[in-house]
């Protein structure tokens, strides 16, 4: 292993940060993009899939001719394609690069790791393929059958142990809060996905007890696994592109350990107004209104340690995409809280609206943190700009009008659905016509999204080839001269290649 | 049944203990104290407070680019 070669001067304290910091990124390259390539092709085939599935809600006979590509099918591939294609690998390369980062140091395992991302893929092709052929488990977010455990258990055995063996050797005695949010949701991911399935494929438990099991997890997924790593992302990028601390420390860590005690309670408000034992609906709408605490202290931090800094959100494309995530996380959450209220269940469940409040979870929280995580973390793993500021800006926009046209719709459209639906005169069939032109605006919105991730995708490949400028300084400091040099550099090497044929 | 009796409550028990083990670890380690330097835990003397770190491409104020900080001549270092 290369060891550090620094003169031992004053001044070269600086130039040791930076040695370490470049060391650190420079750790995670292969284990990093291995996940994050691989999570933007699940990206893009959930999008082509979710496309599919929601042409079908208003076109039904669009394709229906071929049984691997009918509704019951498509949904869930498209759902289990961004859980755990996507938002789960682009999670993992995130929450591997900043433990490297926060801890200061390299990322162990530099083998298995890249293989792991690989055994992920395999397991993820293999759901998605017994899906679609009719395989299916049948029981949400669980679809993939019992075997692809054994895939993601092998990575995720890897993961906790490349977790605690960089919190072990760490070179900064503090745990920073997003370490906190990563440590936890570590631990208790593969806990949640091994009692699940276990619970709700083992024989004896079916009907409403195997529901019950299947919303608690389906509910922490989003609560215990990506809402940690996501505010992990925003704890750590907002103070370090702004440039300033976390407004209050104190309350940040009281965030953590409430969302600790509460989230796991509030999974089964899912199930409000089914024939369910009232008293475990009770405890989950309990669950649901402590997530004020943790919700609050999140929003609070998140907007002040951003008041004054927001003309960085024009020069800043991570913060950007952050900023939008951590607004969403706020929202989704405070409205989850309130939509687990039983007269808010009223209304609102078993219509559209769960999907709008879902989409805003995944989608403007969940994955455009991880949008805007990426764009901070190719660059500094391939030490390269990305290559185009107008496409990232074609990818924001292009992703935030979309997914606020979906949830604002279908959430609207939701809420008349169920008032509808509440009103027994109304015929069922006048509901169903009045939901048509919002699923269609969703299919609109839908295919925007969609351009804006094949955009994204078009960059990162982009990013791989090395159409960037090479990175001249420790972060993305590119100059119009260093542009100039490696626009002059790749011409001789086209005039080169011109001469050698 | 057993299985489920074993799931529940050994993961409940698990849990909480891991937890606690969690916060005493972190109250021991002194986790709580000196929550100023916690915060500013993640910035160096190379990326302080104040220093903006995050820019679209070709958008980043030159001056700093010109302060010799080159990754190329660090990471060239590093391998000698």
């Amino acid at each position: 292993m290369a060891t550090l070669a620094v003169p031992n001067k004053p001044e070269a304290l600086e130039s040791q940060e930076l040695l370490t910091r470049v060391q650190t990124d420079r750790s995670c390259r292969q284990t990093v993009l291995i996940y994050y390539t691989s999570a933007v092709f699940w990206l893009l085939l959930g999008s082509v899939l979710a496309i599919l599935a929601s042409l079908k809600m208003h076109i039904p006979g669009f394709l229906a001719d071929w049984e691997w590509l009918t509704f019951g099918r498509v949904r869930p591939a498209h759902l289990n394609s961004m859980i755990y294609g996507w938002a789960v690998m682009a999670a993992i390369g995130t929450l591997l690069w900043l433990q490297a980062r926060m801890g200061r140091v390299r990322l162990p395992l530099p083998l298995l790791l890249p293989v792991s991302g690989l055994v992920w893929n395999v397991g993820v092709a293999y759901g998605m393929i017994a899906i679609l052929i009719g395989y299916s488990s049948s029981t949400e977010w669980l679809e993939f059958p019992v075997p692809v455990l054994g895939f993601f258990g092998f990575c995720l055995v890897l993961i906790i142990y490349a977790t605690l063996v960089m919190m072990m050797r760490r070179k900064v005695h503090h745990t920073y809060v997003s370490q906190w949010y990563i440590y936890g949701g570590v631990l208790w991911f593969p806990f949640l996905y091994v009692s699940a399935l276990i619970l709700t494929q083992a024989p004896h438990i079916n009907g409403t007890v195997r529901a019950i099991a299947n919303w608690w997890f389906a509910h922490n997924v989003l609560g215990l696994w990506l809402t940690p790593i996501g505010l992990a992302s925003a704890y750590y990028f907002i103070p370090k592109v702004t440039g300033r601390p976390v407004h209050s420390y104190h309350l940040s860590l009281l965030g953590f350990w409430t969302l600790a005690l509460f989230y796991n309670w509030a999974g089964t408000h899912h199930l409000v107004g089914g024939p369910i034992p009232a008293w475990v609906i009770t405890v989950g709408i309990v669950g649901s209104m402590m997530m004020f605490i943790p919700v609050t202290t999140v929003a609070i931090n998140h907007h002040m340690t951003m008041l004054g800094q927001f003309h960085h959100l024009r020069t800043s494309p991570t913060l950007r995409f952050v900023v939008f995530g951590a607004m969403s996380y706020t929202l989704v959450s405070f409205h989850g809280s309130l939509a687990a209220l039983r007269s808010f269940s009223e209304v609102a469940h078993f219509t559209h609206h769960t999907i709008a409040h879902s989409h805003l979870g995944v989608y403007c929280f969940f994955t455009m943190m991880m949008f805007g995580a990426m764009y901070y973390i190719f660059p500094r793993i391939l030490r390269r700009e990305w290559s185009s500021a107008p496409l990232i800006k074609v990818h924001f926009w292009t992703t935030a009008i979309g997914s606020i046209v979906y949830v604002v719709g279908l959430g609207w459209a939701g809420w008349v659905q169920g008032s509808m639906m509440n009103n027994p005169d109304i015929p069922f069939m006048d509901v169903v016509k009045y939901t048509i032109p919002w699923l269609e605006s969703r299919s609109v919105a839908g295919t925007l999204m969609s351009v804006g991730h094949f955009v994204f995708a078009y960059l990162v490949w982009r990013m791989l080839r090395g159409d960037g400028a090479d990175q001249q300084g420790p972060t993305l400091l590119t100059t119009a001269r260093s542009l100039r040099k490696q626009r002059e550099r790749k011409a001789r090497a086209r005039e080169r290649a011109r001469e050698v044929a | 049944m057993l299985v489920v009796y074993v799931v529940i409550w050994g993961s409940a028990v698990l849990l909480g203990i891991s937890a606690v083990w969690g916060l005493v670890w972190a109250i021991r380690t002194g986790q709580f104290h000196g929550l100023r330097e916690g915060a500013e835990s993640i910035f160096d003397d190379d990326e302080p407070v104040g220093t903006p770190t995050d820019f679209f491409p070709g958008a980043a104020p030159s001056a700093r680019a010109a302060s010799g900080n080159n990754v190329r001549t660090m990471e060239a270092k590093w391998q000698r």
